[in-house]
């Protein structure tokens, strides 16, 4: 360097960074094929985040009523993955695909992205500015508060626990309006107040585990029926005790993804559960023959059930359905159990759900139509309740809501109720906003932004405290607190230091509602409904498991497909087989539904379990005005024809005329086959096989030294593919492949040594990734779909704009599905075991279905350029950029797995894109958006892996076991699905891969997977012999 | 050429050489004359092309929206995962088998009747591979991405992983590519110095004349050109068989049940030479009739051919039997349940179709009558196109959708895309064979010089040769110019 000035001429450091930024252009212009993107980094960090690091929010799922807490993942200030919080009580980090799928609903293009108003009667919503829509608010309240109508004012909230309803009663207390409405449309109302006269809680926790035999009389505790979740972690733990594990008898009249999951199914009529019930009870032989034959459940069956009943303690038996006679059923279960021993053990009133607390009954909304009907009410606030689409038809909201004066929204979405208000001031999506909700006793859940507002949206708390402050009478008592922000602090345990002391766990103690009490007795029993006239049928509507009321916007939910018929976008009837050829219909013939309420067409689905009487639809579906994209004009509303005459309660029993339109149209159904063909796919086993089992069965894995991987005999001898009890049983550790792999060929101490080590023998690894799903545990809830899509962008492919004008696509939503080319990196299947005949002894096998990460993979070698090769820590690795698309591994497949990009589903210029603006700010950062033609699969969420390892590296330690899990098993609230290293005996999953029950699919192929299946548990009637059924494969 | 015409015996009929006798010709001037002449376009001839270049347009405008759009604007429904275009590639391929067999097999086995209608089985062989190869490309998820499938050197060393037999397919379609078209050029080379000497174009002489490689006819010409041209045949006599065996082994070397046979290969090479005697009655029946050739292509031949054509049904006939018995021979249910579907199941009639026309039908061909009656002949090969067609379709598509997991059972429906490139290949097939046909001699000229009657030459041969192969080159004026 030359001390003397440069005068003239290039500096070296201008040469530099001329240099620089030529050559950057250069590069950027000439070396990519597509358009060059702008990453803007942070200039100034906001605090704790780093670039690619995600931060975790712990927060609360506001999606159903049941308030879990969730860990809300968030990258460069973008919410993208939603995850239970392991540190909740309640759902114990496992979560729903409901709840998963809320940052759909947080992301939604089609959210109202600012304030509304309709200037004139019969004109169109225009978009205002906030302060002009707020003075609207004001003036029109001020009205009806000067006219001295304000009582008669009517606000309608979507029930939620905790702070708000708290600070909305106080609000509307000083405004001079009555106390809100909180609806949840899917509350069973008739179970809530037996409940709260019996048990003294709205809803009781149920410690499945503690039973011997569980009777469900159509309580669906895991499709809608109370809070979900943490009924289904109990009852998957209750099962996972296999020998100890209670029987479960499920009766009613549609077998529901709870009665799929009994071990017997006694169908009935609908609305004669109580008959039935009250005839077990007394376990009279005269009685229940009489019951049987007013129910139409098999005699024996409930003979049997009866003498077990009496036979068996601790017992529950739960109550939902029952159509009209539904409060007298509850009632009736809920002290029975008393009887039964279950009240305290099973029951638990200590571990309530609290979801329910401060909820209005459907019968009270329905009552405030009739006042808005009857022009009585001058004033309706409307937030997140959609009672246009959740009300039967015959109930006349929408006219009853037209005549209104001034009907304001806060809701977040267009919907059918916020497009016929006034105004519509648009809240924070919950993962917005700022709140606390009441999810147990004495346990409060934080619920705090995971992220800045989308759209121009203001939470509707703080909307209320400014329209407050407007009146001068009132404006004094929000002088404290200008932000509901600032209310809630004032109240919460500690105060804004105890808030934000809770935010990292989102967990605190204290109480904020207060529990509702008993209301009294309600309706009187009523006498079941006489059968249907000859021709006719019983019409059950219930809650879709996966769409709720309000999921339809959510493409995830849209596109996971029912747990139980396995059909999306679409609405469907569900008739028996019987009912099928007795009046000629096949799958997908469009039938009619008349009741005295209204009428519904939709394609036919024939399900053996439903009865025979019976006809069947999901609500959740058939939205007018609700998300133009995603739900709009997608399937039919059953409510429409549901006969709301019977009374208040959503889910009621009509009568109903079937008839054919002659019309076909095709299912969008993932289903292939529902028979597995005695092909092993799905296996179980009985508890008595167990039982006999002999002693030396190797329940637990081999001793092997401290510190060693257990995979020594093996990698020395490897033993061939066939094993009998007692061999040791490893995920594809056994092959002669899987062994070279692993480097056990070329050296036997090879998988001590890491795979990055450039003096490797064989550069491979010490690990093997490997999964357990216990078929025990598993309930088919399929929440582990919607996990995988929203960790590995999966998109989704039936909305009705990737299908419109395409050929290939059959032009109609879901039409892509039809065709089979769903991207379900991990699927459910649910197989049919049993008579085909529609009797009612049918099993089903849940099985989920991912890539086996083959030790042998058929894939590999088919490749023509290498885009799918063995990762040396066992993985099957699909390479993207690699992949021309010649499809040949998935035709080798035998699991079918893999999935192919038939369109630009991830290029933002297609009609195909799967995330319309702003969804795709949901993508995961980690994981690589798919092009047009290349296959793709599940990958173990090696971003996942890889973080781990990446960690552990940084932090010069080795990955723990169970460090980390992948996105499935991290969601499942069956706990069925396990992860690991299962060449570690000290993770989980390698002991897990030992048990007696272990097998693999298709193990006569060779592949040597990695993932294991527990067989199911088949728990048979006391002295029933075991069915032909239950290995379900000859293994 | 090499082919030894005996003179016929009146004592010892001898029905071989009787079958490739031309009695309508007369000398040498009259071949070159009359196969010269069909070069001349006809108004027909510019519509058939037209024909053939529109329905090209149409495929290739397809494949541009399906590049555009993705791949699922066809009727793909996985995991039925290859389609209407593997199918086709299969189809094609197999016709392209037959212009070798018949050119260099039977060349080798001194089978006469091939003179006449070689010619027409290279081009159609040429035509059909350069048509085949398209649709491994098309059928790419990314067709910009295929030449990974070729091994170039790279910095990155990445190279095709060479157990795939998609792999093994490029080398063996490039292979026959190349070797069939040499194959055809050569045997070409003395008909392009016949065209250059009669062609008064400067612009298309001059062509002629490198093409041509300037040939003069010489004893030394000759005896280089007889070797190359056994040498040729000799080269690609096992390609006839491995190239259709590696395509076999694209479905046999898979695990897929009704695809994961021994026996595909023998299995595929019957049916290829099968569905390419069909295509060459196909093509050369409405020649011979258009052209004015019917005395060149003579009922005998066809009859010959149609015994061969007989020979490989009942040998394709015999596999499909076979493959039901391995079936139920091998105890493997996915299998057995794949081969019931086959003939019960869904696409029982694609089977049906497969069944009849190339077990059934051709089973006609035993009765001389029939195998002497073009118009059954020329309906019999559409029936064997179709049926061979169709027997591509009963393997990818009913092992696709019945393979191991039943609950991934689907079915095919193909779309109007699938549809238009299919149309598109044989648009662009007879556009090419059209050209060709208008270019150069159908008929091979200096071949069926050979194959005249020795009374023509003995105004010209020696005393008491009596004709036969050897003598021509003695007087080699006769053949490349005219008299």
């Amino acid at each position: 360097m030359s001390d003397k000035p440069a005068t003239s001429g290039v500096r070296r450091r201008e040469f530099l960074k001329v240099l620089g930024a030529a050559g950057a252009t250069t590069a950027a212009i000439g070396c990519s094929t597509e358009d060059v993107g702008k990453l803007i980094p942070y200039l100034v960090h906001p605090d704790q985040t780093q670039p690619g690091v995600s931060n975790y929010y712990a927060t609360t799922c506001r999606e159903c009523s049941a308030s879990c807490g969730i860990l809300a993942e968030t990258r460069d200030g973008r919410a993208f993955k939603l995850e239970g919080n392991p540190a909740h009580p309640l759902n114990r980090g496992a979560l729903c695909a409901r709840g998963q799928a809320a940052v759909q609903g947080l992301l939604n293009p089609d959210r109202w992205r600012g304030p509304m108003v309709r200037r004139q009667p019969g004109g169109e919503l225009e978009p205002v500015a906030w302060d002009e829509a707020l003075s609207v608010l004001h003036q029109n309240l001020s009205q009806v508060r000067l006219a001295g109508r304000a009582g008669q004012a009517l606000f309608i909230n979507k029930h939620e626990t905790g702070a708000f309803p708290v600070f909305l009663d106080q609000w509307l207390e000083a405004m001079g309006l009555p106390s809100h409405l909180s609806v949840d449309p899917l509350a069973d109302d008739a179970v809530i107040e037996a409940n709260r006269q019996v048990y003294g809680t709205a809803w009781p926790a149920f410690n499945f585990a503690a039973a011997r035999l569980i009777v469900s009389f159509s309580a669906d505790f895991l499709d809608a029926w109370g809070a979900t979740v943490p009924q289904q972690l109990a009852f998957a733990d209750a099962r996972a005790q296999v020998e100890n594990a209670p029987r479960f008898v499920y009766v009613g009249p549609r077998r529901s993804l709870t009665g799929l999951n009994a071990d017997e199914w006694i169908p009935c009529r609908p609305g004669h559960e109580l008959v039935v019930a009250q005839a077990l009870q007394g376990g009279n032989a005269s009685q229940i023959a009489q019951a049987a034959q007013q129910s139409g459940a098999p005699v024996d069956a409930l003979n049997r059930l009866a003498a077990e009943l009496q036979a068996t303690r601790p017992a529950v038996v739960l109550a939902g359905g029952g159509g009209a006679a539904a409060y007298a059923l509850a009632m009736h279960t809920a002290t029975w159990n008393q009887q039964l021993g279950a009240v305290g053990s099973i029951v638990r009133a200590d571990q309530a759900s609290l979801a329910y607390e401060g909820m209005t009954p459907g019968s009270e909304l329905v009552a405030a139509v009739m006042r808005m009907s009857l022009g009585e009410v001058p004033f309706v606030a409307v937030r997140g309740a959609n009672p246009a689409f959740t009300l039967p038809a015959p109930a006349n909201f929408a006219e009853a809501f037209a005549r209104v004066p001034f009907k304001v929204s806060f809701s977040s979405y267009p919907d059918e109720t916020s497009m016929m208000c006034d105004l519509v001031l648009p809240d924070h999506h919950p993962l917005e906003s700022w709140g606390v909700a009441q999810a147990m006793p004495g346990v409060l859940s934080v619920q705090q932004p995971a992220m800045d507002p989308v759209f121009q949206t203001r939470q509707s708390a703080d909307v209320l405290i400014d329209i407050a402050r407007r009146d001068p009478a009132l404006a004094p008592q929000y002088a404290q607190t200008l932000t509901f922000r600032e209310w809630m602090f004032q109240r919460f345990p500690g105060g804004m230091d105890g808030f934000t002391a809770a935010a990292p766990t989102g967990i605190a103690s204290g109480t904020l509602s207060r529990p509702t009490p008993a209301t009294g007795p309600g309706a009187a029993p009523v006498p079941p409904a006489a059968p249907p006239a000859d021709g006719e049928f019983y019409f059950l509507v219930y809650p879709s498991p996966v769409l709720g009321s309000d999921g339809g916007n959510k493409p995830w939910l849209q596109e996971l497909a029912d747990p139980v018929t396995k059909i999306a976008w679409q609405s469907w009837v569900e008739v028996s087989p019987r009912t099928a050829v007795r009046m000629g219909i096949e799958n997908g013939d469009i039938l009619q539904v008349e009741t005295a309420g209204g009428r519904v067409e939709a394609p036919a689905y024939i399900y053996p379990g439903i009865q025979e009487n019976t006809v069947a639809m999901a609500s959740g579906r058939g939205h007018t005005a609700y998300s133009e994209r995603f739900a709009a004009n997608i399937g039919v509303n059953p409510m429409v024809a549901v006969d709301a005459r019977s009374g208040a309660q959503a889910w009621m029993v009509s009568t109903a005329r079937v008839s054919r339109t002659g019309r076909h149209t095709p299912l969008v159904t993932t289903e292939g086959s529902p028979r597995q063909r005695d092909r092993g796919i799905g296996q179980a086993t009985t508890v008595a096989a167990l039982l006999a089992a002999p002693a030396a069965d190797p329940h637990h894995p081999t001793p092997t030294l401290p510190g060693e991987p257990g995979l020594e005999g093996q990698h020395d001898q490897p033993e061939p593919a066939g094993h009998g009890a007692g061999q040791r049983f490893g995920p594809g550790l056994r092959a002669p492949v899987a062994a070279d792999a692993q480097g056990g060929l070329v050296d036997p101490n090879a998988h001590r040594q890491g795979m990055y080590r450039f003096d490797h023998p064989a550069g491979m690894a010490n690990r093997r990734w490997a999964m357990t799903i216990d078929l025990a545990r598993c309930t088919g809830c399929s929440a582990c779909i919607v996990a995988c899509y929203a960790e590995n962008n999966i998109p989704t492919v039936g909305a009705p704009y990737q299908t419109r004008n395409t050929p290939g696509t059959l032009g109609t939503a879901g039409g892509n599905i039809v065709r089979g080319r769903e991207m379900t990196w991990i699927r459910l299947e649910r197989y049919w075991e049993g008579p085909a005949d529609g009797s009612a002894d049918f099993e089903a096998r849940f099985v989920p279905m991912l890539c086996q990460h083959c030790g042998n993979a058929p894939c590999e070698p088919v490749c023509p350029v290498y885009a799918t090769y063995h990762a040396p820590d066992g993985l099957n690795v699909q390479v993207y950029n690699r992949c021309v698309g010649t499809r040949y591994c998935s035709n080798n497949c035998p699991y079918k797995v893999r999935y192919f990009n038939w369109f630009g589903y991830g290029e933002p210029n297609r009609p195909q894109y799967a995330w319309p603006e702003p969804m795709h700010w949901q993508l995961n950062p980690d994981v690589t958006v798919r092009g047009k033609g290349v296959m793709e699969k599940c990958t173990f969420c090696v971003q996942r892996i890889r973080e781990a390892e990446n960690r552990a590296a940084l932090e010069g330690r080795e990955v723990q076991p169970d460090e980390f899990t992948v996105a499935c098993a991290q969601a499942c609230p069956s706990r069925a699905i396990v992860f690991g290293d299962a060449a570690d005996d000290d993770w989980t999953v390698a002991q897990l891969a030992h048990d007696r029950r272990a097998y693999h699919v298709f193990e006569e192929l060779n592949t040597y997977s990695a993932v294991v299946y527990l067989r199911k548990v088949q728990h048979l009637a006391p002295g029933a012999p075991a069915p032909a059924t239950v290995q379900g494969g000859a293994h | 050429m090499a082919t030894t015409v005996r003179p016929v015996d009146p004592r010892r009929p001898n029905v071989a050489s009787a079958d490739i006798q031309l009695p309508a010709v007369r000398n040498y001037t009259q071949v070159t004359d009359e196969i010269i002449d069909t070069l001349r376009p006809t108004k027909a001839w510019f519509a058939a092309l037209s024909v053939a270049i529109l329905c090209f347009l149409i495929g290739a405008l397809t494949w541009i929206y399906q590049i555009y759009m993705g791949l699922g604007v066809a009727g793909y429904n996985p995991p039925v995962m290859w389609g209407v275009y593997i199918i086709t590639f299969v189809f094609w391929v197999g016709i392209g088998h037959a212009g070798t067999l018949i050119s260099a097999i039977l060349y080798l086995f001194r089978a006469g009747f091939r003179t006449t209608i070689y010619r027409a089985a290279e081009a159609m062989t040429v035509f059909a591979v350069m048509t085949a190869g398209l649709f491994p490309i098309l059928h790419l998820g990314r067709p910009w991405k295929f030449f990974w499938l070729i091994p170039y050197p790279n910095w990155r060393l990445l190279w095709p992983q060479f157990k795939s037999p998609l792999v093994w397919d490029v080398f063996a379609i490039l292979t026959y590519l190349t070797v069939s078209s040499t194959f055809l050029y050569i045997g070409l080379i003395p008909d392009f110095a016949a065209l250059r000497d009669r062609e008064t174009h400067p612009i298309r002489k001059r062509i002629f004349a490198v093409l041509s490689l300037g040939w003069r006819n010489s004893d030394r010409e000759w005896r280089h050109f007889a070797r190359a041209y056994l040498f040729l045949a000799a080269f690609s006599t096992p390609l006839v068989l491995s190239v259709h065996s590696v395509v076999s082994f694209d479905f046999a070397v898979s695990i897929v049940p009704g695809w994961h046979a021994t026996i595909f290969p023998p299995y595929f090479v019957a049916g290829a030479i099968f569905s390419g005697i069909g295509m060459v009655f196909t093509i050369i029946i409405p020649l011979r009739r258009w052209f004015g050739l019917k005395h060149y292509v003579t009922i005998n031949h066809l009859d010959a051919a149609a015994k061969l054509c007989l020979f490989t049904s009942l040998v394709v006939g015999l596999a499909y039997i076979t493959e039901f018995w391995i079936a139920w021979y091998s105890g493997h249910e996915y299998e057995q349940t794949y081969f019931i579907e086959r003939v019960l199941g869904k696409w029982w009639w694609a089977a049906a179709i497969m069944l009849i026309c190339n077990m059934v039908l051709p089973l006609s061909l035993f009765v001389q009558r029939w195998r002497r009656n073009v118009v059954w002949l020329f309906t019999l090969s559409l029936f064997i196109n179709l049926g061979m067609w169709y027997e591509r379709f009963v393997i990818v598509i009913p092992s696709l959708s019945r393979e191991f997991s039943p609950w991934q059972w689907t079915g095919y429906a193909p779309t109007w895309v699938d549809w238009s490139i299919l149309l598109g290949s044989f648009g662009w097939f007879f556009m090419w064979f059209l050209l060709f046909v208008k270019q150069l001699p159908i008929l091979a000229i200096a071949e069926i010089k050979e194959v005249l009657p020795p009374a023509q030459r003995r105004a010209h041969a020696l005393a008491g040769d009596p004709g036969g192969g050897a003598p021509q080159k003695k007087y080699p004026e006769k053949l490349g110019r005219e008299d």
